[in-house]
């Protein structure tokens, strides 16, 4: 364990029990809720190299900075919120600053009936009941130290229901931007996302840093997916250079529903997104997808489960990471098949392109079976750029750093692919290739 | 001056010798054909030409156009006139077969002080070469050669060659594996760019090809060296008699 592993320990379990006291006017159940996560985490700690799944992503960050959570509100105006939204998209918005909701970024006015998309304070006030019977419900709060954590905190959030029948109009955008503050920042900000039966909608979420001062935030998702509703979710973690960006998601499929994720991962000195599906109802369809891009000193976890619990689920995962410089890569995908889940339909695909001799990947994929009536397959490669495909560019006068970036390009391809709107896949194809413009522009490639 | 002089070229693969002492010249608008053994080093002067990695030059030198071949990249030498047409063809799935002839036309008119073609003159540009090699709208929508057959392959090059215009064609085999109407196809390709400033080099093992496209030299490459030249007789010659000649030099 790493020096002073012990002292960042004693200040977060410090923080969040000193949390806990302000708590004098939250209902019971919620400050229960919150004492279960600080008491996890007390026990537990930060995750290390013994945990499973923490191998390689320790956060030596979080031992060695004080981070607090923001209560002020810094300024951030419409211009910059404009900067990092998605360009030409129509969408209702809420915005995030420092991981406080700010209603005043936000264009949530106009919502058509049977949707609900406030802070979390607001809902507590309004739908205290719905909360207590969803909020921490879905997650499994003893193995997801960093989601005990969140939970400790909770006080800070956005909420998200839509009612049976309905299809949202237009995409749902949630941005949450981190600017400097006086001290260290630290964000907490806790989501619940509920599709009641038959209801569509898709949403975008952004995490975006403006800032080169090490900041922390922790994200816990939760995400109920109804009876044949279906949500599409697009996922972009653009953190600051030097900041930790951990989210935990835990997703919940009733019958027949479906939900496609898709995940761009390229910012934070440590990134982690972590998602776990439970489908639970049969005949649901649940993807995730995504595409990493490291650099530098970068650390980019992605990590996933499916549980399939029902018969007939599908799951299909496609991931794709691009790593240059000293960048390490984690991609840990897990499909499990229970033992009444016959039918299933489970496919895993990891790919990693290794930029520099320095980039490193560590995949982990696990397939645990114990139905007998199922199709599943994965596989995982990773390598560096095909050397007859580049000199075959080259020879028709695209210069080494063109032919590249047409390469990494075409191999991100195939997960680009899944995306289904299309002003997201235009943002993202244009970030893609900024960070290619950025990061391949040597022209003696090594 | 020659558009190509090849001095005494000493070439090996993994320390094996491949190449021992090639000499050629070609002058601007001529067409030579080159024939050999198979394993003889015709693709291996091929990659030399357009400067592949892998190959130790251990003497002689390549002039083009006055300057020292060597000394430049795969791709200058492509933005500079060189231009190869594969044996095998290289399958890029996820790169668009249009965007690919887009890129590297317009690096190459980069380079020649030309303005970009924008989508629409390209596209124009495109199909009309395109349609005299039998090329479809749906082939250029495909991904680099994936799937293409062998002899859409190298329909493909020869596209590629009439889009970049090069000063220099080296056509590798580009005969190889055609049925009989696309050798007609490819050979009308050919002679499309036949013109008084160019140079092509065919490597070729039939003298079907040159009966299509006509040479001005034929050389025999064999035992690493140019065992031996002449004009389209020579081409008959070998087609009657076979390699048997020179084989007596193996070692
Ligand atoms: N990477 C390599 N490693 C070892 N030997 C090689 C390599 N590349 C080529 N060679 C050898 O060099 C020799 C010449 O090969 P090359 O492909 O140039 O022949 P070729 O004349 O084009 O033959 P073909 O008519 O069959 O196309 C062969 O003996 C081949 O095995
Ligand atoms: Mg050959």
């Amino acid at each position: 364990m790493p020096d002073g592993a012990g002292r960042s320990f004693t200040f977060l379990e410090q923080a969040a029990i000193a949390d806990q006291i302000d708590t004098g006017s939250q209902p019971h159940w919620l400050r229960e809720l919150k004492e279960s996560g600080a008491s996890i985490f007390k026990k537990r700690g930060l995750p290390n190299r013994s945990d499973e799944y923490w191998r390689h992503t320790l956060l030596n960050q979080l031992v060695e900075i004080e981070f607090q959570l923001s209560n002020e509100s810094p300024r951030v105006g419409q211009k910059q919120l404009s900067q990092v939204a998605l360009a030409g998209l129509s969408s209702y918005r809420i915005v995030l600053v420092n991981g406080c909701v700010r209603k005043d970024l936000s264009s949530i006015g106009d919502l058509p009936k049977g949707v609900l998309i406030a802070g979390f304070n607001d809902v507590m006030s309004l739908l205290p009941n719905r909360l207590e019977k969803q909020l921490g419900h879905y997650i499994d709060l003893k193995n997801m130290p960093m989601a005990a954590l969140n939970t400790a905190f909770l006080k800070e959030g956005v909420i998200i229901f839509v009612d049976k029948d309905i299809t949202v109009d237009k995409p749902i955008e949630l941005i949450s931007i981190t600017v400097p503050n006086k001290n260290p920042t630290m964000s907490q900000p806790r989501f619940l996302i509920d599709l009641g039966e038959n209801s569509r909608a898709t949403l975008i979420e952004s995490h975006i840093g403006n800032t080169e001062i090490p900041y922390f935030n922790n994200v816990v998702s939760e995400i109920i997916i109804g009876e044949g509703a279906g949500l599409d979710h697009y996922k972009f973690q653009d953190e600051g250079t030097a900041a930790v960006h951990i989210s935990t998601t835990a997703l919940r499929l009733h019958k027949q529903s479906l939900y496609g994720g898709f995940i761009l991962q390229s910012g934070g000195l440590i990134g982690r997104v972590e998602a776990s599906a439970v489908l639970d109802g049969s005949d649901s369809d649940c993807r995730f997808d995504g595409v990493y891009l490291g650099r530098d000193n970068q650390l980019l976890d992605t990590t996933t489960s499916i549980k399939h619990v029902a018969t007939s689920c599908k799951s299909r995962q496609v991931f794709k990471g691009v790593l240059n410089g000293n960048s390490h890569g984690v991609f840990q995908g897990k499909t499990h098949v229970s033992i009444g889940a016959q039918k299933t339909d489970g496919y895993q695909l990891s790919r990693a392109l290794l930029l520099s001799r320095d980039a490193e990947i560590s995949t982990k994929p696990e397939l645990e079976i114990y139905a007998d009536d199922v199709k599943c397959s994965h596989g995982a490669t990773s390598g560096d750029l095909d050397a007859d495909s580049l000199f075959y560019l080259q020879s028709r006068g695209l210069s080494p750093d063109v032919a590249r970036r047409v390469l990494v390009e075409a191999f991100l391809n195939e997960a680009l692919a899944e995306i289904k709107l299309n002003e997201v896949y235009e943002g993202f194809r244009s970030h893609i290739r900024g960070w290619l413009n950025k990061n391949i522009n040597q022209t003696v490639a090594e | 001056m020659a558009l190509l002089e090849i001095r005494n070229l000493h070439v090996k693969v993994e320390n094996k010798p491949i190449l021992n002492g090639v000499n050629l010249k070609i002058e601007p608008g001529e067409i030579h054909a080159i024939m050999g053994p198979n394993g003889s080093g015709k693709s291996t002067l091929s990659y030399v030409l357009s400067g592949r990695d892998g190959y130790q030059i251990t003497d002689g030198e390549i002039i083009y156009n006055g300057i020292d071949l060597l000394e430049l990249e795969p791709d200058q030498r492509a933005r500079e006139g060189v231009f190869l047409a594969f044996q095998y063809p290289v399958e890029i799935p996820g790169v668009v077969g249009l965007t690919f002839l887009k890129t590297a036309l317009n690096a190459t008119r980069i380079h020649r002080g030309q303005n970009e073609l924008d989508a629409m003159d390209f596209l124009k540009f495109v199909r009309e070469k395109a349609q005299s090699l039998e090329i479809d709208d749906e082939m250029l929508k495909r991904f680099v050669n994936e799937g293409f057959s062998g002899g859409e392959k190298k329909r493909m090059e020869i596209l590629q060659m009439a889009i970049l215009q090069p000063k220099l064609a080296i056509l590798d085999e580009t005969d190889s594996g055609l049925d009989i109407d696309a050798l007609q196809v490819v050979s009308k390709g050919i002679n499309a760019l036949r013109d008084a400033n160019r140079g092509m080099l065919l490597i070729t093992h039939y003298q079907r090809l040159l009966n299509y496209v006509r040479p001005d030299k034929v050389h025999v490459l064999a035992n690493g060296r140019i065992a031996r030249s002449g004009d389209e007789a020579l081409a008959q010659e070998l087609e009657e008699k076979g390699y048997a000649e020179f084989n007596v030099f193996v070692e």
